[in-house]
C-alpha cells in the first residue's frame, strides 16, 4: 500500500510531467507563430514524364540577395549542385524548388538545418535565410536511400560574402 | 477449485511459445551478423567489403529481422505464455496452429525475396523503389498472421472474462492486451496500402503516389514503436516487483499509462513526417501535441519503477539519496538487464522529445542521430528487456537450466556499455550531418574531419555489441540443447489475485477514445492528400532501371 507522503510524491510528479510537456508544446507554437520557425509545407504537383515545363533547373536572383534556386534530383545528382556548384554571393534570403525525376531522395545541407524531403511529383518549397556572416563550402548530401547509387549523390553549396 | 486450476496443461501454448521464440532468436542471430557487416563498411579507413547493391539488401534484413520479425516472434511468445498462465486459460489451438503457420510463412517469403537480392528497399519500403511480390505479399501474411493471434488471444480473455466478470485484469494481461490493441490500430491502414498500392506497383508495374503511401507507412510507423515498448514496460512493471519481493509503486498509474498508451500512440505518425512537404503545418502541429501526450506514459512509467526499486532498496538495508541502489540484485542477469534497459530507455525518451520537436528535427532528420535513438530504444529498452525475459522463460519452456548465469551476467552489462557508446556517439555524429542508411559516408573525401573520431567511437561500441550479441546466442542454444535438465518447473507467471475492476479495465471505452483521436487527427491529413490530387510516379528497381 501506499503511504499519504507517497501519494502526494505522486501527484506532485504528475503535476511536473504535465507542466514540462505543456511548456515544450508552447514553445514550439510560439517559435512558428512568433518567429516564423515553421516545417516545409507548399508543394505544387507535376508530371514527372514533362519536368521541364514545370521547373528549370539552375539559379535566379529574384531581388538582390534574395535567390531562387531551381534543383532537380535524379539518380544520382543534384542539377543544379552536383552537376555544377551551386554559388551565391551576399544571400539574404535563400527559396529552394526542388523535386524528384524518380526516387524520394533527401536534400540535406551539412552543418545547416536545410533537410527536407524531396518526392517525385511533387515539387516542395523552402525558405532558408542563413546567418549574416555564414560562407564558405557545405556539403549537399541525399539523405535518404535512392536505390544502389544513393551515397554517390553529393553537392556542393558555396555561400561567397 | 483449486485441484480444477492444478490439472490445466498448456502444452500447444508452450510449444507454440518456444516454436515463435527460436524464430524470433534466429532472427536476431542473422540480423546482429548484418549489423557487423554494416559497421565495417560505414567505418572510415576499414576497407570495402561488399558492393552498394548487397549493401542496401543486408540493411534491408537488418531492418526487417530485427525490428519487425525479433520483435514481433519474441513478442508472441511472451503473449501466450503470459496470458494462459496469469489468467489460466487455454488457449484456442485451431487459431494459435494457423497464426503460427501463416507468421512463419509470411517471414520466410519475405525474407526469401531478401536474401536473394530481390528486395533492397529497406525495412520502410517507401514507393517507387520496388521489390519483388514476394515481399510485399510476405508482409501482409505475416500481418494476416497476427491478427488471428490477436483473436487467439482476446478470445481467450473474453472466455475468462465470462467466468470472473467482476474481477479487474491483471497487470501483465493488461500489458499484453494493451499491445495487441495497439498492433490492431496500426496495421489494418498499413495492409490496405500495401494491397491497394505496393502489390500492384510490383505485380503490374502501376504508378503511386509516394506522398500517400508515405503517410499510410508512418500511420503504422509510430504505433509500431509502442507495440515495441509496451511489452517491455509490461516485463518491468511485473517481473522487477517480483524478483525484488515487492508490490509495484502504483498499480494504479501503470495500468493509467497503458491506458495512455492506447489511446495516444496512433494519432502520432506524421512527427517522422515534419520535413515532408505537402502535408500543412497545423496537422503536423496537432500530431506533435498528441506526440508530447504520448510521452506522458512514459514518464509515468520512469517514476513507477524508479520507486518500486527505491522502496525495494530501503527495504533491503539502504538508506541515503542513493544508497538503497546498491542493495538492489546487480548480479542477477534477470534484473540487471532489465534494470539497464530501463535506464537506457530515459535516455531514448529524451532523444525522441527532440525527434519529437517540430523544427528541432531539421537537424536531425535522417541523420545518424536516428540511429542512435532507435537502438537504445528497440535495440536496447525492448531488445535487452527481452533478453534478460529470456533467462527466466527459457527454463520454464525448455526445462532447462541457463547453461552460465555468470556469462548472462557478463552479457547483459557488455551490450549495456556497448549500447551507450555506440549511440552516444552515433547522436553526436548525428548533429554533425552524417546521414544514415548510406554504403559511404566518405563521400569520396569530402567527408568533413568532425565526422570520423565519433565514426570511429560506433565501431568501438558496435563491436562490443556484436561480442554480447554472440555470447548471448552462445548462452541460449547451449541451454536449449545441452542445458541441465530441470525436472518440475515452476511458473514464472502466477495467477493473479484480482481486485474489482474500475473505469481502468473497461478497454472498450479507451478504444473508442483511441479511435476518435486517430479520425481527429488523421481525416484532416488524408483530406488534404486526396482533395490535392494525387501525383502517380512509375516504379523503379533499386538499380535505378524505370518498371512500366
Ligand atoms: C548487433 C549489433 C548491431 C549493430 C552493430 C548495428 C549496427 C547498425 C548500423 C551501423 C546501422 C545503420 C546503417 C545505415 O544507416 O546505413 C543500423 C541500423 C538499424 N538497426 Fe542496428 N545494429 C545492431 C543491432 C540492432 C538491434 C538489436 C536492433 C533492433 C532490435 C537494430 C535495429 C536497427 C534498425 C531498425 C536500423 C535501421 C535500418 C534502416 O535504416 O533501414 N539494430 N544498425
Ligand atoms: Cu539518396
Ligand atoms: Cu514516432
Amino acid at each position: 500500500m501506499m503511504s499519504q507522503e507517497e501519494v502526494r510524491l505522486e501527484y506532485l510528479w504528475v503535476i511536473v510531467v504535465v507542466s514540462m510537456l505543456s511548456a515544450f508544446i508552447v514553445s514550439l507554437v510560439y517559435v512558428g507563430v512568433a518567429k516564423g520557425f515553421w516545417t516545409p509545407e507548399e508543394v505544387v504537383t507535376c508530371d514527372v514524364k514533362k519536368l521541364d515545363e514545370f521547373i528549370e533547373p539552375g539559379i535566379r536572383e529574384l531581388e538582390p540577395g534574395v535567390y531562387e534556386v531551381n534543383i532537380v534530383a535524379r539518380r544520382w545528382f543534384f542539377e543544379p549542385g552536383s552537376t555544377q556548384p551551386i554559388v551565391l554571393e551576399n544571400p539574404r534570403k535563400i527559396i529552394f524548388r526542388i523535386t524528384s525525376a524518380d526516387y524520394i531522395h533527401g536534400f540535406e545541407i551539412v552543418g545547416t538545418p536545410v533537410n527536407v524531403m524531396i518526392f517525385p511529383g511533387y515539387i516542395a518549397e523552402v525558405e532558408w535565410i542563413p546567418p549574416k556572416n555564414l560562407q564558405g563550402e557545405f556539403l549537399v548530401l541525399c539523405n535518404e536511400y535512392c536505390g544502389i547509387g544513393h551515397s554517390n549523390m553529393r553537392g556542393i553549396l558555396i555561400i561567397k560574402r | 477449485m483449486s485441484t480444477m486450476q492444478k490439472t490445466i496443461e498448456f502444452r500447444v501454448e508452450d510449444k507454440f511459445s518456444k516454436i515463435t521464440l527460436a524464430v524470433g532468436l534466429i532472427a536476431l542471430l542473422l540480423g546482429g551478423f548484418f549489423g557487423l557487416i554494416q559497421l565495417i563498411e560505414r567505418t572510415p579507413y576499414m576497407p570495402s567489403i561488399v558492393p552498394p547493391k548487397t549493401y542496401y539488401t543486408i540493411l534491408t534484413g537488418h531492418g526487417v529481422l530485427l525490428a519487425l520479425v525479433w520483435t514481433t516472434f519474441f513478442i508472441m511468445s511472451l503473449a501466450v505464455y503470459i496470458v494462459s498462465r496469469e489468467l489460466r486459460v487455454n488457449i484456442n489451438k485451431t487459431l494459435l496452429l494457423l497464426a503460427c503457420i501463416l507468421a512463419i510463412a509470411g517471414t520466410f517469403s519475405a525474407a526469401l525475396a531478401i536474401l536473394l537480392g530481390k528486395a533492397a528497399v529497406l525495412y520502410t519500403f517507401y514507393p517507387p523503389l520496388t521489390a519483388h511480390p514476394l515481399f510485399y505479399l510476405g508482409l501482409v501474411v505475416l500481418i494476416i498472421g497476427s491478427w488471428i493471434f490477436a483473436v487467439a488471444i482476446f478470445h481467450a480473455y473474453l472466455a475468462w472474462r465470462k467466468n470472473k466478470p467482476s474481477t479487474s485484469i491483471p497487470l501483465a494481461t493488461m500489458g499484453v492486451l494493451t499491445t495487441l490493441i495497439i498492433w490492431l490500430e496500426a496495421t489494418p491502414p498499413l495492409a490496405f496500402m500495401v494491397l491497394k498500392n505496393l502489390v500492384p506497383m510490383s505485380l503490374h508495374y502501376t504508378p503511386v503516389d509516394v506522398l500517400e503511401s508515405r503517410t499510410y507507412f508512418w500511420y503504422f510507423g509510430h504505433p509500431l514503436v509502442y507495440f515495441w515498448i509496451v511489452p517491455a514496460v509490461t516485463l518491468w512493471y511485473y517481473a522487477l516487483p517480483k524478483i525484488l519481493g515487492v508490490p509495484l509503486f502504483s498499480e494504479k498509474m501503470a495500468k493509467i499509462a497503458l491506458i495512455l498508451f492506447i489511446v495516444a500512440s496512433t494519432p502520432v505518425g506524421l512527427h517522422h513526417q515534419f520535413v515532408d512537404p505537402g502535408i500543412s503545418n497545423i496537422y503536423k502541429l496537432v500530431q506533435t501535441i498528441f506526440t508530447f501526450i504520448v510521452a506522458t506514459p512514459s514518464l509515468l512509467t520512469a517514476f513507477n519503477i524508479v520507486a518500486t526499486l527505491e522502496r525495494a532498496g530501503r527495504l533491503r538495508g539502504g538508506n541515503g539519496v542513493l544508497g538503497w541502489l546498491k542493495k538492489l540484485p546487480w548480479g542477477d542477469p534477470v534484473f540487471a538487464g532489465m534494470t539497464l534497459a530501463f535506464i537506457l530507455f530515459g535516455f531514448g525518451g529524451i532523444s525522441g522529445v527532440v525527434n519529437a520537436s517540430f523544427i528541432l528535427n531539421y537537424v536531425v532528420h535522417n541523420t545518424l542521430w536516428v540511429v542512435g535513438h532507435f537502438h537504445i530504444t528497440v535495440g536496447t529498452a525492448t531488445t535487452l528487456t527481452f533478453i534478460a525475459a529470456s533467462y527466466l522463460l527459457i527454463p520454464v519452456l525448455f526445462k532447462r537450466e541457463v547453461a552460465s548465469m555468470r556469462l548472462a551476467r557478463a552479457q547483459v552489462y557488455l551490450w549495456f556499455v556497448a549500447i551507450a557508446i555506440m549511440s552516444t556517439a552515433m547522436h553526436i555524429v548525428g548533429l554533425y550531418g552524417v546521414p544514415r542508411r548510406t554504403y559511404d559516408v566518405t563521400y569520396g573525401g569530402q567527408i568533413p574531419s568532425s565526422w570520423i573520431p565519433l565514426l570511429l567511437a560506433v565501431a568501438v561500441g558496435g563491436i562490443v555489441l556484436v561480442a554480447s550479441g554472440a555470447l548471448y546466442q552462445a548462452i541460449v542454444w547451449r541451454t536449449i540443447f545441452g542445458g541441465k535438465r530441470l525436472e518440475d518447473h515452476i511458473d514464472v507467471v502466477n495467477e493473479a489475485t484480482l481486485a474489482s475492476p474500475t473505469i481502468l479495465d473497461n478497454l472498450r471505452i479507451w478504444i473508442i477514445v483511441a479511435v476518435i483521436l486517430i479520425a481527429v487527427a488523421y481525416i484532416p491529413t488524408f483530406l488534404e492528400i486526396y482533395s490535392r490530387g494525387l501525383s502517380l510516379v512509375p516504379p523503379l528497381t533499386p538499380e535505378g532501371q524505370i518498371l512500366g
